[in-house]
């Protein structure tokens, strides 16, 4: 069973976001970047899947100028995957229709009965580079799984999506099929730095072109801003000392921790 | 005149076939003995090489103190004189009667065959020899006495009980039993010589001289005296000589087998102890050819240093660290020395070392059938080798370690724990087997630069309230490099404190600067957590940043911090000078360039940072300043380089303590609050304010103690301006502690 993972890196929300100039992006000067947590909850069920029955993990991300590509795909064999290729050349994030197009022509080589990805990410919310990837490729999709399990001839998955009410509805998938991932069974394994920094230093890291070009998504960013705060709400501001003693204040005013005292 | 004729025969009444047979028994005896220490040495040589040596100059050094301090039992009379005492009796009893043994073995077998005319067992010789020997002989059997009372009464040291396993899948007789035959058999080997000499003396009928064997004399006239005849003493002298000899050469034989191998390890091990163990980690690269499969750390038996394998073999299971252990205390899963016997026995299992009288587990743990804690063989793996970290020794075990180094300073016997179990943590890390809070805390500083999931960017946000702003070190050279380190920038409740620091080094006018956000943790605590990728990754970030600026020295508020900066950077490249606060504050009030405006009228105890005592051996400076500032100053009473620790150390502070039966933090605030009229808990360490702030109100003391920096006492002694906005509190211990009471 080969098992392909497609990642990418968002930006790190330790660091205090900024707007840049033109209104419309991300200050990119003092960004740090960060795997996608949905695309580690991925790798994590391939990993687990892998253990389980066997097979191969390949992980592709887009080579995209921001952020440390290597590093994501150094920390992915870190973790146990077999083979990692970095994808096309692009000075920033593509969209979603362009990383489809890109992915799905780089998997034409690589052998895969399981496409995992993570279900979305923090700085699009787009969620369709999954099925844009599957209408490409002629496979099946199902977003929003948790439970991954194949089936006993390795022709195919079931998978779980959680409904409202704590309502679950099992699937199963024809492989090969692509799944967007909604969290894993365990959380994602710790990558050791020294295996990091040495893999770094002395892995392969294959790199594909692609030709690119096809549709893009046609949307346009027109601004970007920081939410405004609202009338309504009280912004407490001081030390940490004036902070607690406000939200104190506040609670005993609203007669929470009187009546849980008593 | 004393003559040839004082003196006895030493082969009196035994036969030539007798001689034989003795002689026979001996070469026997000894062989055992010659292949049961080969066997031990065959063991260390599995090691893997770790240069302990260093330079043959200090090592000289070194090794010549440790020799002193064994010779005097210092480091057994240590916080026991009882034990020191009456070892020593033991230890120069049996040395003594040794030597006396080997003296008689050159003049019977070597000088009377081979130079008869110089023979010099008689006369003056053999006065002043037998009363030595009396008198040691006799020490040694007090000293045995002693240390069998002393057992019989299981002192909490001696208690084999397990803190990680359930008393029903083990059973500790063994040890019991071994400890039990090794001073029994000593005992009974100098009761048997002395009851020799007594017969001896007895059927010789009492010659003059023989009352300098005073022992064996008091014994022939008891003999005597119930009506023993010097006839009817001879078959019984007859039967304890072959007694004497046999039991003596039993012990010879069982020797590397038993206890007693301490008596050779030991010495050896003391004279091999690092003066920088714990304080400075091996580095990846020196811990010799990189395993085939790229492992990291002390995956396996294999991985362990011949220092650690004669470590293991030097446990006496005196249990000194045991009891100054932290992770005991608190009930955690950890006893340094169960680690050391464990790997003792599992290294003995696997290596087919013959170890008689040891523990017996029925989970399997110990060389048996091969299922019980065995993990998947790795590839690499020798064969029948099963995993040390998170195998026999569970990840809960190494994670419970505060690296306080309490158990290595306590050691009599130079063993050194901490290192061990960093390395078996760095299995674990590279394993992957990492708890969430350590996870959490390890990707925050790798990508953040500290533990506390912060910008690096707000790494001196502490500064934004300060009067007078900070020089920034990398602009303007300074005599001070002041490394402030995670917990001093980020914790708030530390921040206070850090201001205060900050405000009064520009009171005393010290030239001083920061790095801002150039600093990173510098990552002593990852490195004892085992993340030594990581750890590289800070140290080499920090030493790039401090080559660019241009300092003297470097201070800083953190003993943790000023461990790894003074001990561990050399290894990276930055070699410096390094202060801790409590040094330049005792410094600066020496000096006068900080004046005491007021007394510190009141009673405080001075809790001790383990990396401040115990790694940088720092305990004068910060009472020398609460002497100077007029503070009455009570000790707790474990102290100085005995201290207890707060549990935070070695990455504790990020893990999960809620399993713990008591926290030891809390433990200690018990132990102040004990000391009669102390109103103030002192520390000189950031996480210690953290970490006993929290303790104080845990156990309800709030209102009897008040938990202080060092700085916030100076403070109020320098009468500081608090000129600070107003909203800002005054950083005053009275203000924090009672922060969180609630009213009502």
């Amino acid at each position: 069973m080969d098992y392909v993972v497609l990642l990418k890196q968002v930006p790190d929300l330790a660091e205090e976001l900024e707007i840049d100039s033109a209104g419309t992006g991300l200050d990119r000067e003092w960004m740090s970047y960060v795997a996608s947590e949905w695309d580690e909850y991925a790798l994590e069920e391939a990993l687990q899947l892998r253990e389980a029955n066997g097979g191969t993990v390949t992980c592709l991300a887009l080579g995209v100028a921001t952020g440390d590509v290597d590093e994501v795909l150094a920390t992915c064999l870190a973790r146990g995957a077999d083979r990692v290729v970095k994808v096309g050349s692009f000075d920033e994030s593509p969209d979603s229709h362009a990383a489809a197009a890109a992915f799905a022509e780089a998997l034409e080589p690589i052998p895969h009965d399981l496409i995992l990805t993570g279900v979305q990410a923090i700085d699009d919310l787009d969620g369709q580079v999954g099925p844009l990837l599957a209408a490409r490729r002629g496979m099946p999709h199902l977003s929003v799984v948790t439970h991954i399990a194949v089936s006993g001839d390795g022709r195919s998955v079931t998978a779980h999506q959680e409904y409202a009410g704590g309502v679950v509805g099992e699937f199963e998938v024809d492989l090969p099929a692509v799944l967007g991932v909604q969290s894993s069974r365990e959380a994602p394994r710790y990558a050791p730095v020294s295996r990091v920094r040495q893999l770094l230093k002395t892995a392969t890291i294959e790199t594909v072109d692609v030709a690119g070009g096809g549709p893009r998504s046609g949307l346009v960013v027109e601004s970007m801003s920081v939410p405004e705060t609202g009338a309504a709400a009280e912004m407490i501001a001081g030390n940490a000392q004036a902070i607690a003693e406000r939200i104190a204040e506040l609670l005993a005013e609203r007669g929470i921790t009187g009546g849980a005292a008593r | 005149m004393l003559g040839r004729d004082v003196t006895r025969e030493l082969f009196e009444g035994i036969s030539h076939e007798g001689e034989v047979l003795f002689y026979v028994l001996v070469a026997l005896a000894t062989a055992i003995f010659l292949v049961g220490v080969g066997v031990r040495l065959s063991k260390y040589a599995r090691g893997r090489r770790q240069d302990v040596i260093g330079s043959p100059v200090s090592f000289a050094q070194r090794a010549a103190k440790s020799t002193i301090d064994t010779a005097l039992n210092r480091t057994v009379a240590k916080r026991d004189r009882y034990a020191g005492v009456f070892h020593a009796a033991i230890m120069w009893g049996f040395i003594v009667l040794f030597i006396g043994t080997a003296i008689l073995t050159i003049e019977s077998d070597i000088v009377r065959p081979l130079a008869p005319q110089f023979s010099f067992y008689w006369g003056a010789f053999y006065i002043v020899y037998s009363l030595i020997l009396d008198l040691l002989g006799l020490a040694m059997l007090v000293g045995i006495a002693a240390m069998a009372i002393r057992r019989a009464r299981r002192p909490r040291q001696l208690d084999y009980t397990r803190v990680d396993i359930a008393p029903a899948t083990t059973d500790r007789g063994g040890f019991r039993t071994g400890d039990w035959l090794f001073l029994g058999w000593l005992a009974v080997l100098g009761v048997t010589g002395f009851v020799l000499e007594g017969t001896r003396i007895l059927a010789n009928d009492y010659p003059w001289f023989e009352v300098f064997s005073p022992v064996g004399w008091v014994i022939a006239g008891t003999f005597g005296a119930i009506g023993l005849s010097p006839e009817s003493a001879e078959p019984i002298r007859y039967a304890m000589w072959w007694g004497h000899a046999v039991i003596a050469l039993v012990f010879v034989a069982y020797f590397p087998f038993s206890k007693a191998i301490h008596t050779l390890a030991d010495p050896v091990n003391l004279a091999l102890r690092s003066p920088l163990a714990g304080r400075r980690l091996p580095v990846l690269q020196s811990a010799g050819p990189e395993p085939a499969d790229g492992h990291i750390g002390i995956r396996d038996l294999s991985d362990l240093s011949w220092k650690a394998l004669i470590d293991v073999d030097s446990c006496t299971k005196c249990g000194r660290c045991h009891v100054a252990c932290p992770a005991v205390a608190s009930g955690a899963p950890l006893s340094p020395r169960d680690l050391i016997l464990d790997i003792r026995q599992e290294s003995d299992a696997a290596w087919a070392i013959l170890a008689p009288l040891s523990e017996h587990r029925s989970d399997h743990a110990y060389g048996g059938d091969g299922n019980g804690t065995a993990q998947a063989d790795g590839p690499g793996r020798s064969d029948g080798e099963r995993l040390l970290a998170g195998g026999l020794i569970s990840a809960d075990t190494l994670w419970s370690c505060t690296t306080c180094l309490a158990c290595v300073e306590a050691c009599p016997v130079g063993i050194e724990h901490v290192p061990t179990i960093v390395g078996m943590r760095r299995s674990l890390v590279d394993q992957g087997i990492v708890s969430p809070g350590l996870q959490t805390a390890f990707t925050s500083l790798a990508k953040q630069g500290n533990s506390f999931g912060q910008s690096g960017r707000a790494r001196a946000k502490w500064t934004d309230d300060l009067p007078t702003p900070i020089v920034d070190a990398r602009k303007q050279d300074v005599d001070w490099l002041w490394f402030v380190g995670d917990f001093a920038s980020f914790d708030v409740r530390v921040q206070e404190a850090t201001r205060l620091v900050a405000r009064v080094f520009q009171s005393a006018g010290m030239d001083f600067g920061i790095l801002y956000e150039g600093e990173r943790s510098a990552g002593n605590d990852v490195r004892r957590a085992g993340e030594e990728g990581l750890y590289e990754l800070l140290a080499e970030h920090n030493v790039g940043q401090l080559s660019r600026a241009r300092f003297r020295r470097i201070v800083t508020t953190d003993p943790h911090t000023l461990n790894t900066l003074k001990f561990e950077y050399p290894d990276f490249g930055g070699d410096y000078e390094v202060w801790h606060y409590s040094q330049v504050l005792a410094a600066l009030l020496e000096s006068g360039d900080l004046v005491r405006r007021r007394a510190i009228d009141r009673r405080v105890t001075y809790h001790d940072p383990c990396y401040l005592a115990r790694y940088s051996q720092v305990t004068a400076a910060p009472r020398d300043v609460l002497a100077a500032i007029g503070a009455d100053l009570r000790e707790m009473p474990r102290n100085g380089a005995n201290t207890f620790c707060c549990g935070a150390g070695g990455g504790r502070i990020w893990q999960d303590d809620s399993a713990l039966a008591e926290r030891p933090s809390e433990q200690r605030i018990r132990e102040a609050a004990a000391l009669p009229g102390v109103t103030d808990f002192v520390t000189a360490c950031p996480k210690d304010l953290t970490m006993y702030t929290a303790a104080v109100k845990a156990t309800g003391h709030d209102e009897q103690l008040v938990v202080s920096d060092l700085i916030e006492l100076v403070a109020a002694a320098v009468d500081l301006q608090f000129e600070v906005p107003p909203d800002d509190g005054q950083g005053s211990a009275e203000d924090a502690a009672t922060a969180g009471v609630a009213p009502g």
